[in-house]
């Protein structure tokens, strides 16, 4: 049998594992909430370690990897404007996409003058670079506040601010990324203008999504209902990649209008369980495709560029300890650098527009910040919901229950 | 593969569906259109995307045309296909084999589900007379015919007499093969129940065995026949028996695996059949066992030695609305259209001389063996199409007797064309007529439950 036939076999069993962790026999909490463990057990299979994944059998996924993005990009967006049985907060979802548009462009800026003394890139790719790390940092995981709301039974205003800026800030690195798309030179539509290829990287997903939406409220059988959101889907994905857009903004643009749609909380239904079977593989491949082989001062950059990160999230936060995160000090700040997967897959979906050292850099920046995340986060964030008199003990009953099951995605969602 | 659908569907259903299957086309089309020379690495993934909502869409914009689904799953990769509109192209094709891979262990464990030995022992009288009589019937009156219209076939006109019957006992032996996915797909589409879908389901599957032995056979006499100098041997037949016993071993082990996890564990069935469909085929192929017969097998002793058979078919089930879509668009796809425009003529009388014989063997068998009328009647309409296993068979024709097997294989891909595009029509027809498909007519059923009040 053939090396791929294995690899694919790893993959489902790391899928599988995905389905049971939103499964009814999960444990709340159960695993880390970034999926780093999958990340750092990638890099140890992949080539600098074990090299049980080599490069070249890697990347044979990559299709596959690239979809994976995509589909993350969508289900974060069907469940983007509502949390199950309310609207997210306008107000603090405002905040949670002007933190991660001041992280984006804070990071973006940094790396951009930073460049010239420690990167070496030139032209498009210095601007590429800075972005691309501005985009993978301006994300909070909503799986690390919900990681720590429901392992330690948090409720109140502080606890759905978190939930509701970090799920808002996820809107940022798809927007980066498709103003990075457009920006980048050649293509397939190199006589379209900068807006013009922004417009048709969201018209296009927000069409395809219209389509889906129209399609799924007609009286399609239920098992057709799949066959129209993965051909939707992939074309979307497909045409994207083809005309050199971004993939992972035109398929939030689809999510987007799904999630508008008159039947967003069955497509959510739909779509959310699918999130952990397809993250955890893609993080596993992501993990592989680290390479620390980069020249000295791609490496300071990237460094750098992490600092710069945990710079402006400490600042934010303390300039949010006026208004709604009193009293929490740095903390607050520390608590939102969590990242996850979504990161992990905007430097993905990078690569496919900048290729070499550029997107190894990128991938490298989504990852170390990940694990930084990973430490400093939750504890950050439990120690700031501690200060706002938010935590309450869990029955360890509660500690059962699935924190993303389909049913609890129609009824009630509490946070994340 | 979807349901049988409801009939009336208003206009501005039809509008939607209609507006996005030309979007899906527009787009793609645009797309070829601007960048003709981009190599996109997501090319396959798109085509999975288009052949999936084309062939989706255009199944049910047919349906009031009272065609199968089939039909239009094929004729969206047919339409989209390297042959026409030229949206999806050959290496992509290729590149969606594994799919069929996919789609065949699921047609196949599908089938070894639906066969209960209950039902098989109401049938067994049926089903040996059927197959006995319709195998050596087809078989023998097919050769016969390839022999008398060599004149017009253009490869076999200047063939000697000898090589000439050894020609016409590998046609003969290829007009007997059948299409178990396009059963599969017309029953599970129509979900008929009653004699005629009990008998077709049962003939296929077992013919599918059959036909194996047949064509080993039929190789084994043809070899001396053909190649000068060559004797007979039945060296295939050492190696067939090994295959046969092999995959029925293999396929009871599996069996009863599967059927302990679904009753321990029963739950993530897609990803278990994705594993399977990959993972276990590459296995099975691996230590050279027939991977549709295994599990064919497998599915079989799931549903007569557990009580999970009915889980299992509706995972099966639930998979295949998208992997049988892409499926037949695949196959529509590959259809070679040129080839066919070639050998229209000669492929289109010998499909309709098969499906001749085909009926007068069914009816005579079916008198013999006492069958319903129903069976009588129309016991021949679901034997008629044929697909995969057929073209599997014309390459390894092509490829024991290089002479002659490769203008062979065009003629066995035209008249399988035929075959797949008329059969599935064809079998729809008989279950609507007998009203077997409309006992089982299910209520429109939404796609998704009906919006909860706003808050």
């Amino acid at each position: 049998m053939s090396d791929g036939i294995w690899l694919l076999l790893g993959l489902l069993l790391l899928a599988y594992l995905g389905s049971n962790l939103v499964g009814g026999r999960a444990i709340r909490g159960f695993g880390l909430p970034s999926g780093s463990e999958y990340l750092v057990l990638g890099f140890a299979l992949g080539p600098h370690v074990l090299d049980v994944l080599g490069r070249s059998l890697a990347h044979t996924f990559e299709p596959v990897v690239l979809v994976g993005t995509g589909w993350l990009s969508l289900v974060v967006a069907v469940g983007y404007v509502r949390v199950a049985d309310r609207w997210i907060n306008p107000g603090r979802a405002a905040v949670g996409v002007l933190l991660g548009l001041l992280t984006c462009a804070a990071v973006t800026a940094a790396v951009y003058y930073l460049e010239p003394s420690f990167g070496g890139f030139q032209g498009f790719r210095r601007i590429a670079v800075a972005l691309g790390m501005g985009a993978c940092a301006s994300a909070t995981t909503r799986h690390s506040v919900r990681w720590v709301v429901e392992r330690h039974g948090a409720s109140g205003p502080l606890a759905d601010f978190a939930a509701d800026a970090a799920r808002a800030s996820s809107m940022v690195p798809p927007l980066a990324l498709t103003l990075l798309f457009a920006l980048a030179p050649g293509g397939a539509l190199p006589t379209i203008p900068i807006l013009g290829r922004i417009g048709i990287t969201l018209g296009l997903g927000a069409g395809l999504g219209l389509i889906a939406a129209l399609l799924l409220g007609r009286d399609f059988r239920r098992d057709e209902s799949w066959g129209v959101l993965l051909g939707t889907g992939l074309l979307t994905v497909g045409a994207a990649d083809r005309a050199g857009l971004s993939l992972l903004g035109a398929m939030f643009a689809m999510g987007l209008v799904l999630a508008a749609s008159r039947h967003r909380l069955e497509i959510k239904a739909m779509l959310t369980p699918t999130e952990k079977p397809v993250l955890l593989p893609v993080t596993l491949l992501a993990g592989a495709y680290v390479n620390l082989k980069l020249p000295t001062v791609v490496l300071t950059l990237v460094g750098l560029a992490v600092l710069v990160k945990l710079a402006v999230r400490v600042i934010l936060g303390m300039a949010l300890g006026a208004g709604p995160a009193r009293g929490t000090g740095a903390d607050f700040g520390l608590s939102m650098l969590a990242s996850g997967g979504f990161s992990i897959a905007a430097a993905l979906a990078f690569s496919t527009r900048v290729p070499g050292v550029a997107s190894d850099a990128v991938l490298l920046f989504a990852v170390v910040s990940t694990v930084l995340g990973e430490w400093l986060s939750p504890a950050a964030l439990r120690r700031s919901l501690g200060r706002a008199g938010e935590l309450h003990a869990v029955a360890p009953e509660d500690m059962g229950r699935p924190s993303d099951a389909p049913e609890s995605l129609v009824s009630r969602e509490s946070h994340g | 593969m979807s349901g049988h659908g409801s009939a009336q569907k208003g206009l501005a259903t039809r509008a939607v569906q209609l507006l996005a299957l030309a979007t899906s086309f527009g787009v793609l089309f645009a797309l070829t259109k601007l960048t003709p020379e981009l190599e996109s690495r997501l090319g396959t993934m798109t085509a999975i995307g288009f052949l999936v909502l084309a062939g989706t869409l255009l199944s049910e914009l047919l349906e009031p045309l009272r065609l199968p689904h089939l039909s239009g799953y094929l004729l969206a990769g047919i339409i989209g296909g390297p042959y026409v509109l030229h949206l999806v192209d050959h290496a992509t094709v290729k590149e969606l084999s594994p799919v069929n891979t996919l789609a065949l262990a699921l047609i196949a464990l599908a089938g070894g589900v639906e066969l209960r030995v209950s039902t098989l022992r109401s049938v067994a009288k049926s089903l040996t007379y059927a197959s006995l009589i319709q195998t050596f019937g087809v078989l023998i009156s097919m050769a016969s015919v390839f022999l008398l219209l060599a004149r017009f076939i253009p490869f076999a006109k200047n063939l000697e007499l000898r090589p000439l019957l050894g020609v016409a006992l590998l046609w003969g032996a290829l007009s007997v093969t059948r299409s178990p996915s396009a059963c599969m797909g017309i029953l599970s589409q129509t979900r008929a129940k009653g004699p005629l879908a009990t008998f077709s389901l049962g003939f296929i599957m077992l013919s599918d065995m059959v036909v194996v032995v047949v064509l080993a056979t039929a190789i084994m006499f043809a070899r001396p026949l053909i190649t000068a100098g060559a004797a007979i041997s039945i060296d295939d037949f050492n190696v067939l028996g090994r295959e046969i016993l092999g995959s029925i071993s293999m396929g009871t082990t599996l069996g009863l695996l599967l059927a302990i996890y679904l009753r321990l564990v029963g739950s993530q069935l897609v990803l278990v059949l994705l594993a399977l469909g990959f993972g276990v085929t590459a296995a099975l192929k691996y230590v050279q066992v027939d991977p549709l017969l295994t599990f064919m097998t497998a599915g079989f002793v799931v549903q007569n030695l557990s009580n999970q058979g009915e889980k299992l078919l509706q995972a099966v089930e639930q998979m295949g609305s998208v992997v049988f879509v892409l499926f037949f668009a695949t196959a529509g796809a590959e259809l070679d259209v040129p080839l066919l425009k070639q050998a229209w003529a000669i492929a289109l009388l010998l499909c309709f001389l098969r499906s001749f014989f085909t009926l007068i063997f069914s009816r005579f068998s079916s008198r013999i063996a006492g069958d319903p009328p129903v069976v009588r009647k129309w016991g021949w309409s679901g034997l008629v199409s044929q697909a995969g296993l057929a073209l599997g068979l014309g390459i390894v024709v092509e490829g024991a007797f290089p002479g002659i097997g490769t203008p062979f294989r065009s003629l066995v891909i035209a008249a399988v064309a035929i075959n797949e595009m008329i059969g599935p029509v064809l079998f729809k027809l008989a279950l609507d007529r007998t009203r077997e498909s409309s006992s089982a007519e299910p209520v429109a059923r939404p796609s998704l439950p009906p919006p909860e009040p706003a808050h």
